[in-house]
Order: C-alpha cells, then structure tokens, then sequence
C-alpha cells in the first residue's frame, strides 16, 4: 500500500497486526539473546565446583533474571507475536478488534524490559530473589533495594500487556471469523490461543493483585506477607503459583497450536482428531486452575491439599496425553517431509513427552518432597520450556517465516541448527535429572564435588545450544538480505489443510484481504 | 550413521543412571541406600510410580522413532486420509486415566505415612537462620546452632519447622525428608535412621546470598552415645557407669 509510512515511522506507528506481530518476535528474539546470555554465566560459574565466574550475589541475579526475562520477555511475547500476526489471518479477519490497544500491548513491553534490564544498575543490582519472588526474601527486610522494586513494576507492566492482549484476542476470535467460520472449523493455533487467552484473562490479575500487595509492604509497610502483621508468606505463593502454572499452559497451549499445524502439512494428511484435541485443550485449561498448589507440596500446607492437588495433577496428564497420541496418528501413514520446521515439530514431541512424564513424577507427592527444588525439576521445566515451548516456536519461525517475509530460511542451516540445538537441549539438561535425583538442590551457585561430572557435562551442552542460537540468527540475517523468495504456499500445505494463511501472498497485504473469504 | 547416533544417545541415558549407583557419598544414597522405613517407602513408592508411568514414556517415543523411520515421504507416495476414530481416542483417554488412578493409592498411602508419624521417641525444633540452622531439644533443654544435629539410630525423630527470616527448606536425601521452614508457622517432618552414620543434606529453598553454603549434617549415634553427648551438652559429666561401659 502506498498510504503506509516507511522505514522507523512505520515501526513506531503501526497498528497493523502483522506488523506487530513482527515487533513481538523481534523483541523476543532480542531478549532471547540477554536470557541466553545470562544462562551462559550461569553454566560457567557452575562448570566446575567452588569457581569464581560470578560471586554468589552476582548469582542469584542472572539466576532471577534469567528466569524472568525467558518467561516474560521471551517465550510469552513471542508466541503473542505469532498470535497477532496469524490469528486474524486464519479467522479471515483484516486485523484484530482493537488495533490501536494492540499497538499498546507491544508498548508496554518496552519500558517493561528497560526497568528489568535497567535494574542491573542501580544499586543493590537486580532482583535477586528467583524468578518466583519468594517473601520474605523478596521483602522490603531482606531485599531492600531497588532492584525488586523494579522487578515488580516490570512484571505489572508485561501483565498488563498480556490483560489487554488476552481481551483483544478473544474480541477478536469471537466476533470476526469471516462468515461461515464456525468454532469447529477455526484451526488449531486459533484454537489454543482462544483457551489461552481467557487462561490470561483469569490469572494474570491475581499476579498483578499480589505484586501490588508486594508492592505495598514495600513501599508503605503494609503487612500483607508479614506474619508480625497478621500476614503470611504463603499468601504469597498460593497467589503467585495460582497466576504462574496456569502461565505454563500460556507458555505452552500456542506452541501446541503451532506443531498441530506444522505436523499435518508435513505428512499431507489432515490433523487426526481435531475436536479431541480442542477439548483436550479447553479441559488443560480449566484443570490448569487447579493445580498451582503442587509447587507448594513441601510447603506445609494441609495433607488433604495435598492430596487434592496431587490428584488433579495427574488427571492433567490425560488430556495431555490424548494430544500426544493425535500428533502420532497425525504422522501414521503419512508422507513425511523433513523440513527443519518439521524436525522442530517432532522434536516437540519427543521432548515434551519427556517433561510430561517427568511431571508426572513430580505429582507423585512423597517423590515430589524428595526431589522439590533440586535439579531434577530444573530438568524437568526446560524439558517443559525449552523442549517444549521453545522448539514448538522454531518450529513456527522456519514455518511462518516465508510467510512474514517472503523468503525461505536457509534449510541445510536449518539442518544443522537442528541437531544442535536438540543434542545441545538434550546434553545440558538430561543430566539435571540425575543431578537432582542424586541431591543437588537449585538456585545454588556452588555444590559439592560429586555434583561436578553431570554439571561439566551440562556446561558443555550449553556451548552446542549457544552456537545453535548464533547460527539461527545468522541465518535469519543472510535470508533477509538474499534469500531464495517464497510462493504464496511454499509448503504446498494450503490443497489439504485449507488454513487462511497459506491463501493470500508472502507477505499478505495490508488488511489481508481484499474481500473477507468465505468459509464452506 | 543413524546407528551410531542412536548407540551414543542410549549409552549417554545409561551410564546417567548408572552414575546414580556410582556415587557413595551419603548425600546420593538415597535410591541404592534410603536410610529408615519412610525413605524406603519414598524410594518403592518411586519405582511403583516409575513402572506406571515408563511405558507411556517409552510407547510415545517408540512410536514417533518408528513413523518417522517408516513414513519418510516416498516419490509417488500416497498419505493415509484416514483423521478420526472414536474408538482409539476413547482407549488412549481411558487407560491412561485408569494408570493413574492406580498409581494414585499407593502415593496416598505413602502420603499417609509421611504424615503421620510413629510414637516419636525424639522431638526437635529446627530453626532457620540466613545461613545455618538451629536446633533445640526443649525435653532436655539442649539448644546449639552451626553444628550437625545428632540424634539416636533407630528412633523415631519428629521434627518441628520453624524460621527467623526468610523460607528455608529442610532437606536430607537419604532420609527422604524436605520440608519448609517457613517465618510465623511451624512445619512438621520425621524420620527414623536405621543406621549410625554422618548423613548431609542442604538448605532447598532459595534463601539469600549464601544458599548455596547452608549445609545440613546429622550425625546418626547409637542410643548410648546419644545419651553421653546430651550430658556433654547439658554441660554435666557422664554418669560414671556409661563411662565405664567404654
């Protein structure tokens, strides 16, 4: 279109979906570099036993922040980017409902990540109290630096970005599916982001209820967490866990959504059991309500919430299950292409079965007590994380890329970032769980010297992951500057699947299309 | 190639459980040598559960390693159309479902366990402190800190949780033991260590600068010596006759 700004101005000033959907995904993949690189100093002070890369308060800060900044900077905006960009493309729609507070839920990120990554310089540094913000530890008493306040006032930012994203995207995929759309036919990624989104609209205002609460003790006293005060530190987790695990369903539902795209148009054959799959996937977002208190297991809280919670755990694992097992009929009998995009997808779900059933263990409550807050639920949340949200996402970005830019990452690259990024995810973190099985806790920045094999190990498959990374991006780069140019459907997904996407140009024009499509 | 790929990636998921037996330390022990009856039963709880769930494990990968062997796309290949059946997706809920609730009763008999002790023969209150540890024996009124418990082999030890400052968490692996001590509330645990030893164990819980140092020892003794280091505590001289029994 000729009535668009060019250049910076059109960054700045869009409200186009498709452009902030790129904005989203460039962030993430910007921040994604800071977490890595926070990871990377953390693998080094613990390659060896009693070394001296960071000192202990040094630590606790990429530690806090690394967490932080993967959850709420990288894997959660970059799935709101793939969201914004191709859920009104495959409801039919020409943008989403309110495109102008769209455009707001991108800004807030910004001064969300400058708060963040600014707290490394003030004094008393970054928070230094986990990703999870335990109180006390997180106290006004015991942290009394600016760093958590910073901390707070991010994450009440990136909350409120996902608030006002999570009502658009429901406005959206309720009111303007082109005509014929019904909700059984919209496909799967639109799907999981319509569960996802009311997961948002119902947990993150408790997150943002307790950091204001946080937020109070601190800056005025109030004794909300104090127990002198009549409060209670596990108010604080309660409240925290019951916006946090339903985030991991955040984290992971769009990913999900993703490879139920990518699997089908690599085996040219259709999804098998769609509607299973959406009910298993409305199911793991009601449930999802009810299990934040397995986090809390060695909390001292009441042996029948335990037992409840240990109970509802494990019924989760059912409608997970039945997704794994459509994603297997989905490939049986297939045709199956290797792209890396689908590589990706098979990835997903080799990895992700891995942290299912690791999870699985973990609702087991006296195994659970054993191994709470060791390595072995470090292995199994990056199982979860990485294995699952994050190689769900590349899966999607070699996908979609064509699509977003009109060109086709390099596949032999593609190949070989692959194979280094499953070996490296495999390589640094299977041995976590053997590692915390044997006794080592978390969050430490030093152990005993039986701890140091598996952890050089996992150092090294730290550096696999690193180049990994390093090669996507440089991929991305020389595919931009001269990469082979992409059809409409380059993956000759659009004849049997029939997803919106894959109908309009690479990429679409503004607005999408020219006349609203009809849906038989 | 493929072979050897797949031989490297068997042998490294081996030796990483064989790693686990290798280690000797007290503070690895607890799946080759869980000490006192509720790590045992931490320990079989653990494999029942394992043997359930495994197959799950094994049955998805299994399947995904073999289509992606055996539907590789083929020139003039055809693709099966076939995208639901009531029946297999009935089965796969189902038996799952019934696994679970399976494993479900020996975990809450076990839960059972952990809760509810045995007669205590020992009662100990434990406090956190950024970054060690105090106990206190109020029936003989010792109380000491930044030294290891010490507490009698074969009896059963019940412990009340307690903290200062921030969270910490309790943990002794081969015990089978880990619980919170949280500010303004009073957690409880127990064990019974079978045999005399020195066990370790580490602060769980993210609590500050020096997590990663608040290490736990308990020194199990026998009953004898458990008397003889309670009068040393207690400041007053072994009665002449356990002395003598030297």
């Amino acid at each position: 279109m000729s009535d668009r700004p060019k250049g910076l101005v059109r960054w700045l000033t869009t409200t186009d979906h498709k452009d902030i959907g790129i904005l989203y995904l460039v962030t993430a993949l910007f921040m994604a570099v800071f977490g890595g690189a926070f990871a990377g100093l953390l693998r080094a002070q613990l390659s060896a036993a009693d070394l001296k890369v960071l000192n202990p308060d040094l630590y606790n800060q990429f530690l806090s922040m690394h967490g932080t900044v993967m959850i709420f900077f990288v894997i959660i905006p970059a799935l709101a980017g793939f969201g914004n960009y191709f859920v009104p493309l495959l409801i039919g729609a020409r943008d989403m409902a309110f495109p102008k507070l769209n455009a707001l839920s991108y800004w807030l990120v910004i001064p969300a990540a400058f708060l963040m990554f600014g707290s490394f310089f003030v004094q008393g540094g970054a928070a230094q109290a986990g990703w999870t913000g335990y109180v006390p530890l997180a106290s006004r008493q015991f942290s009394g630096t600016a760093g958590v306040d910073m901390w707070i006032l991010g994450l009440h930012l990136v909350g409120l970005s996902s608030i006002l994203g999570a009502i658009n995207f429901l406005v959206t995929i309720i009111n303007m599916r082109a005509p014929g759309m019904a909700y059984f036919k919209m496909p799967l990624f639109v799907w999981t982001w319509f569960v996802n989104a009311t997961l948002i609209l119902f947990a993150t205002p408790v997150l943002a209820g307790a950091l204001t609460m946080a937020l109070t003790d601190r800056a005025f006293g109030t004794g909300f967490f104090r127990p002198s005060e009549g409060g209670d530190p596990l108010l604080w987790q309660h409240l925290f866990w019951f916006y946090s695990h339903p985030a991991v369903y955040i984290m992971v539902l769009p990913g999900m959504g993703i490879v139920s795209h990518v699997l089908p148009a690599f085996s040219s054959k259709k999804i098998f059991g769609y509607k299973g799959i959406v009910y298993a996937t409305a199911a793991i977002g009601v449930i999802g309500f009810m299990v934040w208190a397995h986090h809390m297991f060695t909390s001292g809280i009441d042996p029948r919430l335990r037992a409840f919670f240990a109970f509802m755990t494990m019924v989760i694992a059912v409608p997970t299950g039945v997704k794994i097992f459509s994603w297997l009929a989905t490939i049986w009998g297939g045709q199956i292409r290797f792209t890396t995009a689908m590589k990706f997808a098979l990835g997903f779900i080799a990895l992700f079965v891995m942290g299912g059933i690791s999870g699985l263990t973990l609702a087991v409550v006296p195994f659970d007590v054993q191994v709470h807050d060791s390595y072995y639920v470090v292995a199994h949340l990056h199982y979860v994380l990485f294995g699952g949200s994050v190689m769900a996402l590349l899966a999607g970005v070699f996908f979609w890329f064509p699509k977003m830019s009109g060109r086709i990452l390099d596949e032999k690259l593609g190949n070989v970032i692959f194979w280094l990024i499953f070996l490296g995810m495999n390589i640094t973190f299977l041995p976590m769980h053997w590692l915390g099985i044997v006794g080592m806790a978390r969050r430490i920045y030093t152990y005993r010297p039986e701890f140091e094999f598996w952890n050089q190990v996992a150092s090294f498959g730290y550096i696999l992951l690193f180049a990994g990374g390093m090669l996507l991006l440089y991929n991305m780069f020389k595919t931009l500057r001269k990469g082979e140019r992409a059809a409409d459907d380059p993956w000759g997904a659009y004849p049997l699947q029939r997803t919106l996407d894959w109908s309009v140009s690479s990429p679409p024009p503004v607005e999408n299309f020219a006349k609203i499509p009809e849906i038989a | 190639m493929k072979k050897i790929r797949i031989f490297l990636l068997s042998g490294f998921v081996f030796f990483g459980f064989a790693a686990i037996g290798w280690a000797d330390e007290p503070i690895t022990n607890w799946l080759t040598s869980p000490e006192g009856p509720l790590a045992r039963a931490v320990r079989s709880n653990f494999y029942f559960s394992m043997a359930a769930f495994l197959p799950f494990l094994i049955l998805s990968e299994v399947l995904l390693v073999y289509a992606i062997f055996r539907f590789k796309a083929k020139p003039g290949g055809q693709a099966a159309t076939f995208h639901e059946n009531l029946r297999l997706e009935v089965l796969w809920t189902v038996i799952p479902a019934l696994t679970l609730a399976v494993t479900a009763i020996p975990t809450f008999k076990t839960m059972r366990a952990m809760e509810v002790p045995p007669k205590s023969d020992l009662v100990v209150a434990v406090i956190g402190h950024q970054f060690f540890w105090e106990y206190r024996y109020p029936k003989y009124g010792v109380q000491f800190a930044e030294e290891a418990m010490v507490v009698p082999a074969g009896k059963v030890v019940t412990l009340n949780l307690s903290s200062v400052d921030v969270v910490h968490s309790w943990w002794v692996p081969a015990f089978g033991v880990k619980q919170d001590a949280n500010p303004g509330r009073i957690t409880h645990a127990w064990f019974q260590a079978d045999n005399p030893g020195r066990y370790k164990g580490q602060c769980a819980e993210l609590c500050g600068k020096l997590h990663a140092k608040m290490y736990i020892d308990v020194n199990v003794v026998t009953p004898e010596e458990f008397e003889q280091w309670l009068m040393k505590k207690k400041g007053a001289a072994p009665p002449a006759q356990a002395a003598g029994s030297q």
